[in-house]
């Protein structure tokens, strides 16, 4: 998929998503730009995980339409891996791969275009070390630690090893599922700036949180309420009495 | 990138998901010498024997003889299971350290008997068999007992190790308020033993309806006695007869443990999250009270009698030939022996990562596995080796071939109960990134499962090491051939000392592979 600015990079359109006993997502519709920094926010349990399963192709919902730069997921396997190879996701739980060094670590978002010999070799030599080395400087992390275990790392070096990993993905659409809830206020805008950074150009960020005050780098905000969308505009829209209502308990 | 530095090959360490795939590269050296090995014709008998599996014979007749056939090695293997459960639970607490601390102070006599259980279990349920049905002559009771000699000392091993690695702190809580050491003991390590004994003796049921197919095959009665002649007279169709059927026990039986072990909580063999919750105490005891009446009924069926053990056959007459015995070509086949352990040992453990990656994007494919899978599983492996005699000449590599094809089918259910277990998540990551299937799972499932997986892998190789006897009947394929041998033809100092290496080898072998196995499970 070669981005052009006719399609949005992403495009939800009436995205329903049954769940246990409400459904999960409600006649979702959203859209991503090339560019674009969206904040998705809203109470636990209204939906921004699904949102972001859905946006990535984990989930595929009940109705409605996926469609990544105007065009729906493929049905052949191939496409369908460089489709989502220009998906990269930035989880909650981050995903790293415990037993391997951060360099195979780095290097594993880069499986979608390789083939079998440099993912084998991937697992017995070095591969690639100034790739891997320019992406841990964009995130502040030494290159000294491209032959560490992952499980030496702390846990702030993890959270920016799973954003260089991302990066190393090169993905166009970057999706991330509250990638700063463990993390001190410091690390939080940290982090955040750092993602803001690379949506810029054909990248869009696509980013659920659950903190008001670190909206300000967004061009728009998307807030969910019991798996529909309640809102969608600039940031400076959701000011006192909306946040409020956004966030009331249950009735 | 600094190339000369990062390509040396100093540089080189293998990956955790990479080391499981490590023992299929024998796969190499194997299909360069098959060519070699095969000697022209036996492939129209081989595709006699696959194409009579979409039809086997329905004769009521052999229908029939089959069926008691079956009944006869299901009752065999349901008594000797028990018997070892309950001789081994007793063998495991007198050989727990444990134990004999709170009740004596001294964890010595649990080291002595460790040792001397060693011995019974070094040797293999068929060569108990073969021994003694040359003390007691054809009955019943002798495959019972060959199955519950090994069994028991297995099984006490097991318990005992389980025991030992109980948290002692309860206990020594009850000790100092002045318990005595028996209900202390009961009361602080009983429950927590129970999920791991319940579960492991389950699993020991399924191996000892696989033992008593095989004992069968030598002559001891049941099943496999009918599928050694069926193979032999190339009668396919009524060989697939019994062989459905006893797929369909075995199937059953696995399916019916699992189920148990879900609903009790009780931990998988080999898992990454133990979840030894032991629930179900009341159903637990209820099973074994309805287990009771029930063998106490296979055991008159079969005629079991355990008065039958004191009449002792005459053995004929013998000389003993020491020199002789000493002249044998004792480092050659030793040697043949340990390769064709080690070869049959990388084949099974390879394999299994090997063909699952393989299947990995196709469903139906991965069923196909399964099933070839479970009948590895059952089949005896001397019968696979007479079957690839059809094609191949006798030698170390045709019985590695077919022990290798047994032991895959048992490592394989294993791998993919552990993979099932093991967290998806890594795995989903690397494909919502665009990773294909194949190597979504080598990264991202792999690198948890490959430590677990080859330590128990390890342990598998010295249950090989012991099973090399079953496969000596195809010859050339070290002592276990010998042995055969010398048991038909009655040379008994020859016997005597064929047993002694290979309780020497096996307990080596023990020894080595637990070893390994705490190497690999500590890094």
């Amino acid at each position: 998929m070669i981005s052009s600015p006719d399609h949005p990079l992403l495009e939800l359109r009436s995205i329903r998503l049954p769940g246990r006993t409400a459904p999960r997502l409600d006649d979702v519709s959203l859209q991503l730009r090339p560019g674009e920094r969206v904040a998705l926010v809203g109470p636990s349990g209204a939906g921004k995980s699904s949102l972001l399963a859905v946006a990535n192709g984990l989930l595929r919902p009940e109705a409605g339409e996926v469609l990544w730069n105007g065009v729906a997921p493929a049905r052949s396997r191939r496409r369908r891996r460089r489709q989502q190879a220009l998906i990269g996701t930035l989880w909650q739980d981050l995903r790293l791969i415990e037993e391997l060094t951060v360099q195979q670590n780095l290097n594993a978002a880069r499986l979608a275009r390789w083939g079998w010999p440099r993912a084998l070799l991937n697992l017995m030599l070095p591969l690639e070390t100034a790739a891997n080395t320019a992406v841990l400087a964009r995130v502040d992390l030494s290159a000294d630690l491209l032959e560490q275990p992952v499980t030496a790392l702390s846990g702030g070096q993890r959270q920016r090893l799973a954003l260089a990993r991302l990066l190393r993905q090169e993905p166009l659409l970057l999706l991330a599922d509250e990638p700063l809830a463990h993390l001190d206020p410091r690390l939080a805008r940290e982090l955040l700036a750092l993602l803001l950074a690379q949506a810029s150009g054909r990248r869009a960020l696509l980013l659920s949180l659950h903190r008001p005050d670190l909206l300000d780098g967004f061009d728009r905000v998307v807030a969910l309420r019991q798996g529909r969308v309640v809102l969608d505009a600039a940031p400076t829209a959701l000011a006192g009495p909306q946040l409020a209502a956004l966030y009331r308990s249950e009735p | 990138m600094t190339a000369a530095s990062a390509w040396s090959w100093r540089a080189l360490r293998l990956a955790p998901p990479l080391l499981p795939l490590l023992p299929a590269l024998v796969w190499l050296p194997v299909l360069l010498l098959l060519p070699g090995l095969s000697h022209g014709g036996g492939w129209d008998l081989i595709g006699q024997f696959a194409g009579a599996a979409f039809k086997p014979s329905l004769d009521p007749l052999v229908l029939s003889s089959a069926f008691t056939g079956l009944g006869v090695t299901v009752g065999i293997a349901l008594l000797g299971w028990a018997l070892s459960l309950v001789l081994g639970l007793v063998g495991g607490v007198l050989s727990s350290r444990t134990v004999w601390r709170t009740a004596t102070g001294s964890a010595l006599p649990a080291e002595c008997i460790r040792r001397l259980l060693a011995v019974p279990r070094a040797v293999h349920e068929l060569l108990w068999g073969l021994l003694l049905l040359q003390l007691l002559g054809l009955q019943p009771v002798v495959a019972v007992l060959a199955i519950t000699i090994p069994y028991a000392a297995l099984v006490a091993r097991v318990v005992s190790d389980l025991l030992d690695a109980l948290p002692t702190a309860g206990l020594e809580g009850l000790r100092l308020a002045g318990a005595p050491a028996g209900p202390a003991l009961l009361t602080a390590l009983g429950p927590a033993l129970q999920p791991g004994v319940i579960s492991y003796g389950g699993y020991r049921l399924e191996c000892a309806l696989r033992s008593a197919t095989l004992l069968g095959v030598f002559g001891l009665g049941g099943l496999g006695t009918d599928l050694r002649l069926t193979l032999q007279s190339l009668q396919f169709r009524e060989l697939w007869s019994g062989l459905w059927m006893l797929l369909l026990v075995m199937l059953v039986l696995e399916a019916l443990l699992r189920v148990l072990r879900q609903r009790w909580g009780m931990p998988a063999r080999f898992g990454l999250s133990r979840r030894s919750v032991g629930r179900g105490g009341r159903e637990v005891v209820l099973g074994a009270l309805l287990l009771l009446p029930l063998l106490v009924l296979v055991a008159v069926a079969l005629g079991v009698n355990p008065l039958q053990l004191g009449q002792l056959q005459p053995l004929p007459a013998w000389t003993a030939d020491w020199p002789a015995v000493a002249a044998l070509p004792w480092p050659s086949l030793i040697g043949s022996t340990l390769a064709l352990t080690l070869l049959a040992a990388a084949l099974a453990v390879g394999s299994a990562p090997l063909l699952l990656l393989l299947m990995a994007p196709w469903p139906w494919g991965r069923a196909l596995m399964q099933a070839i899978w479970a009948l590895g599983r059952l089949w005896p492996p001397p019968l696979t080796a007479l079957l690839l005699l059809f094609v191949l000449q006798p030698g170390v590599l045709t019985a590695a071939l077919a022990l290798g094809f047994h032991n895959l089918g048992i490592l394989g259910r294993l791998l993919l109960e552990a993979e099932e277990a093991a967290p998806l998540q890594a795995e989903e990551a690397l494909a919502a990134a665009g990773a294909g299937p194949r190597l979504a799972l080598l990264y991202g499932r792999f690198s948890a499962l490959a430590r677990s997986y080859l330590a128990y892998g390890a342990y598998r190789a010295d249950v090989i090491l012991r099973e090399t006897v079953v496969v000596g009947l195809v010859g050339a394929a070290g002592l276990g051939s010998l042995l055969l041998e010398a048991l038909s033809s009655f040379a008994i100092d020859q016997l005597i000392a064929l047993v002694a290496v290979y309780v020497v080898l096996t307990l080596m072998g023990e020894d080595l592979s637990d070893r390994l196995r705490r190497r690999l499970l500590a890094a």
